[in-house]
């Protein structure tokens, strides 16, 4: 079998959540095929600026194959683009011009995927929201596997989308709060599976090498991610300096990760920069808890980790996706307000009573549906079935040139509001 | 902080949320949105009762600054006054044609008019000159009551606060109370036996008001598992044996130091005991928080000599 799993970057150095989810998947389907990864030059996800060089490479033993992007992006043009489409009405040729703006605009990268077909059996793309799943999906709908990583946010309203869900041949879900906002949003009733990710995580990872590096001494909670007011990590800065007023002798609070956003002076918040892996394991290992403040997450990676090592989580309930995870794991509490926090912070203290039964909950969840011989099975039986199954036929077109500029489409963002919001519990 | 009883690994999220939101409720008495509160937070009085924000020389400010409006420009109008002029030849001219103009139009009514309209003129100066005058007196009253306004703010927040000490000490002494009344049955159900120095097993804590699985503890009925616990369960109403004659001093003791005063031991309903053992190390290791829940009781707490001693001032209420 041979599979092209196509990104809008890739590399061994790059850290975001889907380009990380797309290579452990390569590298993992590579075990069991034969995989190509089809990407493009860009390095940088703001502007697509092209920092490598065009042609192939491999990387973790896996074949690389870029494509330099046409224009980068202007993030001005982009920003008033995703104003008109997510908070006005538009017209589908305003979303189109969105979708090119928002990049990483490589006609190459497409060409290469209609003229590589019939040597692909199935082309595996990660992102709905980017130029290369949206053309590619149209260029190639019979063998097309998508894996939209979707959030809670605007983007998901855009109508050129729906066509794009309901024609890919197979959806590969992080969450079941991600499958039912796209399911609400398309109208999709297609093959798809909640899948996720699983993570690399060490056999003996040791928490006392972490707290001897970093001359950590007292029990925390820890926060690994981008420092970034996105992240919620602001809100984390206000909820934890007034737990730590109540609470003197409660958990401190330790940062890993890139800081986009000033970390706050303050004697319990400790700063350890970005860290090597092998660090950052023994940080969540050494943790009591992990705390996850982000309202936009379509599938936690760091939360799962934590879980996989045993500790439990603390997320922000108005994540639907987080706080599903963390109901249907019983691997963790959630807060919508500060005194929630507080509270479900000082419960799962690692010297409290449920901070360790909640880890082997989240030990036990991370293990059934994470671990990757079960995520590998999980894409492995798709293929098979829709070896299978007939193509269920081509995408719905594109309007025409009049219809295209009908100024007919609801702001996406009113689209996405009027789904129905909450976790998804069985 | 919420006590919590969690019986092995059968904890549940949504239950746990579920306790946590009704501890949150009572606390608040009043159940409160998060944006409610942020509402009631940001409300401008609060600015308004900031001490800093209140100026103690505002009337000696005001009296600087005031100025008394100056007198209206006094307009004196007769009949004639319509046919003035400072140039004699034409004054005779006007009145000389006045009888023609009287043909085209009635001057008299106009005359009349601004005659009253003057009267009213001196009338609203009259009035405004008067409520120039009370001014100072209403500012000096509106200062006295921000003044007192404040001063009634500041008492509140430090009672407020004094509320929240004395709620967290109370707390605190109430789950002491609790484990203490737990530790007495507990001795009561075991073999007497000395004191015996070692590792100091910590404290386990419970939900004390949301819902609860049957407690066996106090039921007689073999006991789950209990997180933190390593003590055998079961020891509550069960029938107590003999006891050495240093055990019943020990009690004696443990009696006498519950009728000091200030001590508050018996007085939390429904004071089922909490199991006592357990680790007093965290899952990793690294070993846990001098002061915090899990090092605030002991099997020490019966000889007196322990590091909490008779003190009522706790080590660390996590409030």
């Amino acid at each position: 079998m041979k599979l092209a799993v196509v990104v809008q970057r890739y590399g061994a150095d790059i850290n975001g959540g889907a380009e990380l989810h797309a290579r452990y998947i390569a590298e993992h389907l590579a075990q069991h095929a034969q995989v190509e990864v089809l990407t493009t030059c860009a390095r940088d996800y703001i502007t697509w600026k092209n920092e490598w060089p065009p042609g192939e490479e491999r990387i973790n033993g896996v074949r690389v194959r870029r494509f330099a992007v046409s224009k980068p992006r202007d993030p001005h043009d982009f920003g008033r683009r995703s104003h008109l489409v997510f908070e006005r009405p538009h017209s589908v040729a305003d979303e189109l011009a969105w979708l090119d703006s928002e990049g990483p605009t490589s006609p190459d990268l497409v060409r290469h995927l209609a003229r590589t077909e019939a040597e692909v059996d199935f082309f595996v793309f990660f992102s709905y929201r980017y130029y290369h799943s949206w053309h590619g999906i149209r260029a190639v709908p019979d063998k097309a596997v998508l894996v939209p990583t979707a959030e809670r946010d605007p983007a998901a309203g855009v109508s050129i989308f729906g066509p794009v869900f309901r024609g890919a041949r197979a959806l590969m879900f992080n969450s079941f709060e991600e499958r039912a906002l796209i399911e609400a949003v398309s109208g999709r009733t297609g093959p798809g599976v909640v899948v996720g990710v699983g993570s690399e995580i060490p056999d003996q990872p040791q928490p006392g090498r972490f707290r001897k590096k970093f001359d950590v001494r007292r029990p925390f909670a820890i926060y690994v991610g981008r420092i970034d007011e996105n992240k919620g990590c602001r809100e984390l800065f206000d909820y934890f300096g007034r737990y730590a007023t109540m609470n003197p002798r409660g958990l401190d609070l330790v940062l890993v990760g890139s800081r986009v956003l000033d970390v706050p002076v303050h004697p319990r918040i400790r700063y350890t920069g970005f860290l090597s892996d092998e660090d950052k394991f023994d940080a969540i290992a050494a943790s009591d808890v992990l705390v996850m403040p982000s309202r936009y997450e379509s599938l936690s990676m760091v939360a799962l980790e934590a879980w996989a090592l045993g500790r439990p989580v603390l997320a922000n309930g108005q994540c639907d996706v987080l706080r599903g995870q963390v109901i249907r794991g019983n691997g963790g509490l959630y807060y919508e307000s500060f005194e929630e926090f507080a509270e479900a912070l000082y419960a799962l203290e690692g010297a409290g009573p449920i901070g360790g039964p909640f880890g082997r909950n989240g030990r036990e969840f991370f293990r059934r549906h994470y671990a990757w011989p079960v995520i590998e099975r999980k894409y492995l039986e798709m293929f098979d079935r829709l070896k299978r199954e007939p193509a269920a036929g081509a995408l719905d077109p594109v309007p025409g040139w009049m219809a295209r500029r009908k100024r007919d489409r609801p702001p996406a963002a009113a689209v996405v509001d009027a789904v129905k919001a909450g976790p998804v519990v069985h | 902080m919420a006590d919590f009883h969690v019986r092995s690994d059968s904890v549940d999220v949504e239950q746990i949320m579920g306790q946590i939101r009704t501890r949150i409720r009572e606390k608040r008495g009043a159940d409160y949105t998060e944006a409610e509160l942020q509402h009631l937070a940001s409300v401008k009085l609060e600015r308004f009762l900031d001490s800093r924000g209140v100026r103690s020389t505002l009337v000696e400010a005001f009296r600087k600054t005031r100025v008394a409006s100056p007198e209206p420009p006094s307009y004196e109008f007769t009949d004639d006054t319509l046919f003035e002029s400072p140039r004699p030849w034409l004054r005779r001219v006007r009145r000389a044609l006045a009888p023609i103009l009287r043909l085209f139009m009635n001057p008299d009514r106009l005359s009349a008019a601004l005659r009253v309209q003057k009267e009213v003129n001196a009338e609203f100066h009259q009035r405004f000159r008067a409520r120039e005058e009370m001014d100072p007196l209403y500012y000096e009253v509106v200062h006295n009551l921000v003044l007192e306004i404040t001063r009634l703010g500041i008492d509140v927040q430090n009672l407020k606060m004094r509320v929240e000490s004395l709620s967290s000490r109370l707390d605190f002494d109430e789950r002491r109370g609790r484990s203490l009344e737990g530790m007495v049955q507990r001795r009561g159900s075991e073999s007497p036996r000395m004191p015996e120095p070692g590792p100091r097993p910590p404290e386990s804590v419970r939900y004390a008001d949301g819902p609860r699985a049957p407690d066996s503890q106090s039921q007689g009925a073999p006991a789950g598992p209990v997180v933190g616990s390593s003590a055998p369960a079961g020891g509550g109403l069960a029938p107590q044996e003999p006891r050495s004659d240093e055990s019943r001093d020990r009690r004696r003791r443990r009696r006498r130091r519950r009728r000091r005063p200030g001590q508050n031991l018996a007085s939390s309903p429904g004071g089922t005991p909490g199991p006592v053992g357990g680790s007093n190390q965290t899952g990793d290791g690294h070993p846990a928080q001098a002061g915090g829940r899990n090092a605030s009781m002991s099997d020490d707490a019966d000889g007196g000599d322990g590091p909490e001693g008779d003190g009522d001032e706790p080590e660390d209420t996590h409030q």
